[in-house]
């Protein structure tokens, strides 16, 4: 069906959301707490985008609203900027400390918190890391507790059973707020301990005991857990360079 | 209702309402009932303990039929002289009929008096009438005939366009049209389809669904019965806050007795239909009452709302049609049904149809539940009922619409109630909470307090409302501590305008509402905060002193005897005085002193 957005005609799948007609005529929504692996969340509320529909008109979030009429989308209009600017300016409130939300404050022209905030904080609750986990099979973090007191963490913070020390949480979120340390052979992250297993050419880290385990039970696959990726890929080339005499 | 037929028997009614019972009411229920056993009492009667009648203020009330005799803050030691003298010998017990204000003249049933007569009450019919745990009660007034009705003599969408027809609107709180919402689910093929009853009240102060739901059952049972006939639905749920013990209770006995009576599970009254309903006992969050929050809950998830851009009549409980009223809103379907819809469409304002019930709370003589005609004017309901402001203060500003709502100061209490008037206001109706407020309220700290109740309560999910409400509570606090600045005010007005724009559902919408009527109404308040600091009220203590006007001390030495400080002194009938050094802005002189001697200054 055809929708227009931007006064530019669009053929879109019915179905699917308005960010996603968006992306794939290349016209660019601003979006925090998006990934197209998990699709829309409707929580940073970064992407409003205003709908018309014959003489409604309406703000809504282009993550999470299916296109299911012919629909005229504007992305960027003065409504749509003042409601970014603020998402921005409440998010570097709640997590000054962060280098990503320092850029975008400045990138939005947010006026100055004059308030006492704290300092130290870096998340901004996109929740990227729960989908991740979920998405991983482990779900062994969650956003607990409600209203201004939300936050992720593990079951009653404790050490998660379920967390298998994949760090894929910290690797996705955009702000840095998860701590993840590694020394010689330990990888720490939600206060939990974890061996790392190093590779045994190069050293790098490989990966937990837990994690390498559980993705050789996911994929079936008896992984060679001795090995990084790189090194791993470079002998599995010198294998089969060795049939070509 | 065996009494009323019964010649020459008499029916006493017992107010077992939450209210009542927390004053004991169950004592004097279980005293009349053993005394009037025990005793030989030549006359045949009948003691049932009803629901809520609404005028808590004079609780525990015993109702007399068919003498029509009305007592008001009865105790068990009352018993054995209302046995004696009123049952057995037809006198009436003076000191305990309500004593009219004006006229200081007794008055002998609660029907002649200024906070009934004007009450029109179809929701709330047969609450404080039945015993909530009898189904023959309900059904001899008229109860299950509207079903009836309905399977035998209407089609699906003959039931649907009555509902239309009588412009029933949600009563909790969004207003949306209820016959609408049915017929979308109704015209969807998809099955199973799902009927919920949204019984997770959680406004402070309101308690209009509890008392339905303790005092009326059936009622709800019933309204629900009917839908799934209209949609096609073969399952229920009655989604109750975990708090209403006694909610729970009355209506699993209501829902057990219905099935023993054929009107829940197969072939309902030899019809085709087949329905049953469940209950499900909500985890204590305030944010449950938001539908799509509610419907994650009953899916064993956390209860976060989400975007509604595909309604749940198309997609709802698990993924199908569901339909999702609240309490009073099931309640008022039998009535429709029974006396159709033009009747209750003549009650009304021309966009709200039929009456609305309100919990009245605050700073008001007779606090209770009242159910009036929608159009109702604001100083009908707080002054006629309410019987206005107690302890000789005057009106500042009523809140309307539970902790999301607004604040509406005396130009405006000539507002007729409804939907669309309240929002007009700044302020909305929500589920119906009305808390009356005096002049010894800031306006400031007013807005601080819902904003903190929402900061606990809001889901926290989406960032204008999560982070909005951290802003506007931590900019409030500011102001009430004496820090604030004039261009507060102006980022309060746009941190809430993105919340009322951005936010993804109604309680991050209308949760700035608090701010912005107390902006609109009584900016000149906050400004005193700001710029004199000062709280014109003297609440905030950081920016209050209080001192006595020595013209109107009369020495009575009311203040000193009530200050735990001991900061007053002064000989007797002289001017007392307050030693600032001492005073820590507690306000118990100013609320106890009767000659308005003790200023804000």
């Amino acid at each position: 069906m055809r929708i227009i957005i931007d006064e530019k005609p669009v053929e879109v799948e019915p179905g699917i959301t308005i960010l996603e007609a968006a992306r794939q005529n290349d016209i660019d929504i601003p979006t925090l707490c998006y990934h197209e692996a998990f699709g829309g969340q409707g929580m940073c509320r970064m992407c409003m985008v205003e709908v018309k529909n014959g003489a409604t008109s309406r703000l809504v979030a282009s993550c999470t609203y299916p296109i299911s009429e012919e629909i005229e989308v504007s992305t960027s209009t003065p409504a749509i900027a003042r409601i970014r600017r603020n998402i921005i300016g409440l998010l570097y409130r709640r997590a000054p400390n962060s280098e990503f939300m320092q850029l975008l404050r400045e990138q939005y022209k947010c006026p100055e918190v004059r308030l006492d905030v704290n300092q130290e904080e870096n998340c901004i609750l996109c929740r990227l890391c729960v989908k991740a986990c979920e998405e991983m099979g482990s779900s062994a973090i969650a956003a607990v507790f409600r209203g201004t007191d939300k936050r992720i963490g593990t079951p009653y913070d404790d050490a998660a059973t379920a967390c298998i020390g994949c760090g894929a949480c910290a690797q996705i979120c955009p702000t840095g707020a998860i701590a993840m340390t590694e020394s010689e052979d330990r990888r720490t992250i939600w206060n939990k301990d974890f061996a790392l297993v190093r590779c045994q050419r190069c050293g790098q880290p490989v990966g937990t005991p837990e994690q390498l385990e559980y993705i050789a039970s996911k994929s079936g696959l008896a992984l060679e857990f001795g090995l990084c990726q790189e090194c791993r890929r470079k002998q599995a080339a010198v294998k089969v360079s060795g049939y070509h005499r | 209702m065996q009494a009323a037929n019964d010649l020459g028997s008499k029916l006493i009614l017992v107010c077992c309402g939450t209210g009542c019972l927390a004053n004991g009411s169950m004592e004097v229920y279980q005293s009349l009932k053993k005394q009037l056993t025990d005793s030989e009492v030549t006359v045949k009667t009948f003691t049932k303990p009803t629901g809520c009648n609404g005028w808590c203020e004079k609780g525990p009330l015993v109702k007399i039929m068919p003498d029509d005799i009305t007592y008001c803050q009865v105790k068990a030691s009352d018993v054995p002289a209302i046995v004696e003298k009123t049952i057995k010998n037809g006198e009436l017990l003076d000191r305990l009929l309500y004593r009219d204000p004006q006229t200081k003249k007794r008055v002998k049933s609660h029907h002649q008096i200024d906070f009934y007569k004007k009450q029109h009450k179809l929701a709330l019919r047969n609450i404080g009438e039945i015993d909530p745990a009898s189904i023959d009660d309900y059904v001899a007034r008229d109860g299950y005939k509207a079903l009836a009705k309905a399977l035998q003599e209407m089609t699906p969408t003959g039931v649907v366009e009555e509902i239309l027809a009588a412009g029933l609107r949600g009563r909790g709180g969004g207003g949306f049209p209820t016959g609408i919402k049915w017929r979308a689910a109704a015209e969807q093929a998809a099955r199973p389809k799902y009927v919920i009853c949204n019984g997770d009240e959680g406004d402070p102060g309101a308690f209009m669904d509890r008392s339905i739901m303790e005092g009326d059952p059936h009622t709800v049972v019933e309204g629900m019965i009917i839908c799934a006939y209209a949609i096609g639905a073969t399952r229920g749920f009655i989604y109750v806050r975990d708090e209403y013990s006694l909610a729970v209770t009355n209506l699993g006995i209501a829902i057990d007795s219905a099935r023993r009576h054929g009107y829940l599970g197969n072939n309902i009254l030899g019809s085709q239909l087949c329905f049953d309903i469940e209950i499900v006992r909500g985890g204590g969050a305030f944010v449950c009452g938001e539908e799509t929050a509610l419907m994650a809950s009953i899916e064993g998830n956390v209860g976060e709302p989400r975007d509604k851009y595909v309604f749940p009549t198309e997609k709802g409980l698990w993924g199908q049609p569901t339909i999702i009223n609240n309490v009073e809103t099931w309640a008022n379907v039998p009535v429709i049904i029974n006396n159709g819809a033009e009747q209750f469409a003549a009650l009304g304002t021309a966009g709200s149809k039929g009456t609305k019930v309100f919990s009245l709370v605050g700073k008001v003589v007779n606090t209770g539940l009242v159910e009036v005609p929608m159009g109702t004017t604001l100083r009908d309901i707080i002054f006629t009922i309410g019987g206005g402001i107690p302890g000789g203060r005057s009106f500042k500003a009523v809140q309307t619409g539970g902790p999301s709502g607004g604040c509406i100061p005396e130009s405006r209490l000539d507002l007729q109630v409804d939907f669309d008037s309240l929002l007009e206001a700044g302020s909305m109706m929500g589920s119906g909470g009305i808390i009356v407020m005096d002049d010894r309220t800031c306006m400031v700290e007013i807005a601080r307090y819902y904003v903190n109740f929402l900061a606990g309560e809001s889901c926290g999910k989406c960032t204008p409302c999560r982070e909005g409400i951290k802003a506007l509570l931590d900019t409030l606090t500011a102001i009430c501590h004496g820090q604030g600045r004039e261009e507060d005010l102006l980022y309060l007005e746009e941190i809430s305008q993105t919340m009322q724009d951005a936010s993804l559902c109604a309680l991050g919408r209308t949760a700035a509402n608090p701010v912005l009527s107390t902006l609109r109404y009584f900016k000149a308040e906050y400004l005193t905060h700001i710029r004199d600091h000062r709280c014109p009220a003297g609440i905030c203590r950081e920016l209050t002193e209080f001192e006595i006007d020595p013209a109107a001390c009369t020495g009575c030495g009311l203040c000193t005897k009530n200050c735990p400080v001991d900061a007053i002194s002064g000989e007797k009938k002289l001017a007392h005085i307050i030693d600032q050094n001492k005073c820590i802005r507690c306000g118990e002189c100013i609320n106890h002193c009767r000659f308005n001697a003790v200023l804000v200054r």
